[in-house]
């Protein structure tokens, strides 16, 4: 089984702060992290292949720099990484991205199919988990979103079955391969990579691609090939601040103080919400 | 107007407005621009002061100059008919004969939006028996309602849904597509906006019109949530966003609205044998009985200073006390003391609930987005500063382990009052 994993490197946005003095980004000393969605798949993607055989590919489209995620997942155990990285590629939104990944892809099964792709079901910088599908609509392969369990893979009929969280619940569901997969965090446990392991992952080479290298129409690449774009940003809206209360030392007679105001002011709302049939006592 | 060694005026970023986008990098014909520990930097000596980054930039973060060329977007793009394209869709997401709440809060907004651009807001319907669906997307607003009833669509299916999506955004030719972002929403509208090579912005929380350009504005947290993004879409249609549910408000339904029903046909091949199959699906136990923080009119809402199993009886207690719930900010979740279905925020769930008091919750951006639609907002804080206690309608200062047990006596005593 050939499996490929899309990896994205993002910015630590636990780091990202506001600097309340100047209400601006403080982005310095902030680090570059494998998203970490992606690298859940990848671990997935390896513990298939010890299971099943077959070997796992890595790829990220991204700077130079990401090169450092995809030797994160080679440390993991994948088998190949190969960096997608060309001045064209800059300002991809998720439509320009997906085409890029896909054409990656479909040049890698030209020579060596492949039966999955597994992918992280959004990355933590934009949240929109827009790519995963995009890139299964562009191959044709059944998608399955949010999976959070691998139930199995039947190579005689060419089948995976998975669990999806889906709202209320999961769903198990079975499709033909080739397939592609967005990855919930519990899909696996990430190993702690061993020191053989990061020695080899240190060795290996990982490719580049450039525009050149992936064919494909340069204007489907990058901003040109980018639908959308940003008009303006802005800090995000504020409501007005209301009532101060300090307790400071007395806090007894604050709260007192804090319960007549709010039953006061705001007497409809809470006898609506008090008064509802035993409301208060059905606990 | 800073200068390198060989005399060329150069660009500079200003570090305090760049947001790290790195568009501008990729915009560098000659690459002297890239990230260095999460900052960009121009390389002073290699910048051939062309200004291109500052045609780029979104957020004004670029020192230049220079009068630059006019901006060359549009070459190598083929002009895009856009004529012909109008009216604002909803795709009207339908479970067991029934409409999702949040397909309804759509067709209200897109009324809205229809207004403004002097156009009708359409229904599409893909499903099995939906009719009555149909009937009450009218009732919510639609003027029409496009249908395409199949036993194929009985259930979700990526990629039967997306081409009957697909098909009838080719046939319709609407301008702005909106869909509910439910994890059932999410997979379809990324599925459509691929097959249709349009733009698709995800979980806005603002949607307005220009209406000379006839452009939807998008708005959305974004860069971590930090920052809010307005996105359009020029060239092409439809325009198509995804709004979380809660986000907008629910309009009132009206059975004696009037408005057209119409049916497409779904082409199924031979595929058919194809198509994944859904073999069983098991209720999450928590959302069996019932919690859906969505839907409480109260809120305590603990944060990481209140995260302590000790006090989680007390804060159900006020909780009750109120006849609401309890839910909490993502460090809460992280830490194991409540599930993600509790989450409030950009990564958990929009609320607005009649009264939310947050408990040593602090107030990030991530989670404000998820609810700021509060009607009132009570915060319990040692810290004055906190961003919750700034735009809180109450603010309590103090130690919640002091405060929480006189405020149950307290409104204990007014309820016996009340009632
Ligand atoms: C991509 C992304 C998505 C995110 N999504 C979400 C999301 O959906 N929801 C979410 O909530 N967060 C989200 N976050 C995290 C968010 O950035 C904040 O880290 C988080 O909201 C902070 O939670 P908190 O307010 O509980 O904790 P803190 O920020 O640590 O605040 C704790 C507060 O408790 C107060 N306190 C401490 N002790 C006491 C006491 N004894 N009495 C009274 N007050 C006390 C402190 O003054 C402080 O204000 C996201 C982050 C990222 C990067």
């Amino acid at each position: 089984m050939h499996i490929i994993c899309c990896v994205k490197q993002v910015p630590d946005t636990t780091q990202v702060k506001i600097d309340p003095a100047t209400n601006t980004l403080v982005r310095t000393g902030v680090e570059s992290i494998c998203n970490p969605y992606d690298l859940v798949a990848a671990e997935a993607a390896v513990q298939l292949v010890e299971k099943y055989g077959g070997k796992v590919t890595v790829i990220s489209m991204g700077p130079p720099q990401a090169e450092s995620v995809l030797r994160e997942c080679l440390a993991l155990g994948a088998h190949e990484a190969i960096l997608l990285s060309d001045r064209a590629f800059g300002g991809a939104d998720t439509l320009a991205t997906s085409y890029t990944l896909s054409q990656a892809i479909s040049r890698i099964a030209a020579k060596d199919p492949v039966h999955l792709v597994i992918c992280g079901k959004q990355a933590v910088d934009g949240d929109t988990g827009q790519t995963g599908p995009g890139i299964a609509t562009r191959l044709g392969f059944n998608q399955f979103t949010y999976v959070s369990e691998i139930m199995g893979v039947d190579p005689e009929r060419n089948t995976i079955t998975v669990k999806r969280e889906i709202e209320g619940g999961a769903e198990v569901i079975e499709g033909k391969l080739p397939a592609l997969l967005t990855a919930e965090l519990e899909l696996s446990t990430i190993r702690y990579a061993s020191l053989p392991e990061l020695v080899r992952s240190l060795r290996q080479t990982v490719r580049v691609w450039g525009a050149k290298e992936l064919g494909g129409l340069p204007e489907r690449l990058g901003l040109k090939g980018s639908p959308t774009s940003v008009k303006e940003i802005f800090a995000p809206p504020v409501r007005g601040g209301g009532l101060v209360f300090d307790s400071g030392q007395n806090s007894e007679r604050v709260v007192k103080d804090f319960l007549d105001t709010f039953f006061e002011k705001e007497k409809r709302l809470l006898d609506g919400l008090l008064t509802k049939d035993g409301h208060a006592q059905e606990h | 107007m800073p200068k390198n060694i060989k005399g060329r005026e150069i660009a500079e970023i200003i570090p305090d407005k760049c947001i790290a986008c790195q568009l501008c990098i990729g915009e560098c014909p000659i690459n002297a621009i890239d990230m260095q520990g999460g900052a960009v930097r121009i390389d002073p000596e290699a910048c051939a002061g062309c200004g291109r980054c500052l045609d780029v930039c979104p957020a004004n973060a670029i020192l230049f100059e220079k009068p630059v060329r006019k901006k060359m977007t549009g070459i190598g793009q083929k002009p895009h008919p856009l004529e012909g394209y109008r009216g604002i869709a909803v795709f009207i997401e339908a479970h067991d004969g029934t409409g999702a709440e949040v397909s309804w809060e759509l067709v209200g907004k897109a009324r809205e939006l229809a207004e403004k651009l002097e156009t009708q807001v359409l229904g599409f319907l893909p499903g099995t028996d939906v009719e009555p669906v149909a009937r009450e997307a009218i009732a919510y607003g639609c003027d029409t309602v496009y249908m395409v009833d199949n036993p194929l669509l009985q259930k979700y299916l990526s990629r039967m849904y997306g081409r009957a999506l697909a098909h009838m955004c080719n046939q319709v030719k609407p301008e702005i597509l909106l869909v509910g972002a439910t994890s059932l929403g999410r997979d379809l509208a990324s599925v459509v906006a691929t097959q249709l090579e349009t733009g698709l912005t995800a979980d806005c929380t603002g949607l307005d019109i220009n209406p000379q350009e006839r452009l939807l504005l998008m708005t959305r947290p974004t860069f971590g949530g930090n920052i809010m993004a307005t996105i359009l879409c020029r060239n092409h249609r439809p325009q198509m966003s995804t709004v979380r549910p809660k986000v907008m408000k629910l309009p009132k339904k009206d059975t004696g609205r009037r408005g057209e029903i119409r049916t497409f046909d779904l082409e199924t091949s031979q595929e058919v044998v194809q198509v994944p199959r859904i073999i069983d699906f098991i209720p999450r136990a928590a959302e069996v009985g019932g919690v859906d923080i969505t839907r409480a009119e109260v809120l305590v809402v603990i944060g990481k200073g209140a995260c302590d199993p000790r006090h989680l009886p007390m804060f159900e207690e006020l909780a009750m006390l109120m006849g609401g719930t309890v839910a909490c900010s993502r460090p809460v979740v992280q830490s194991g003391l409540l599930p993600h279905i509790r989450q409030v925020g950009q990564t958990g769930k929009t609320v607005a609930p009649k009264v939310y008091i947050g408990v040593a919750v602090s107030g990030a951006v991530q989670h404000l987005v998820g609810m700021q639609g509060a009607e009132k907002i009570v915060a319990i804080n040692i810290a004055r500063q906190a961003p919750l206690v700034q735009i809180a309608d109450y603010a309590l200062i103090g130690d919640y382990r002091e405060i929480i047990p006189k405020l149950i006596k307290g409104i204990e005593s007014r309820i016996k009052v009340i009632r």
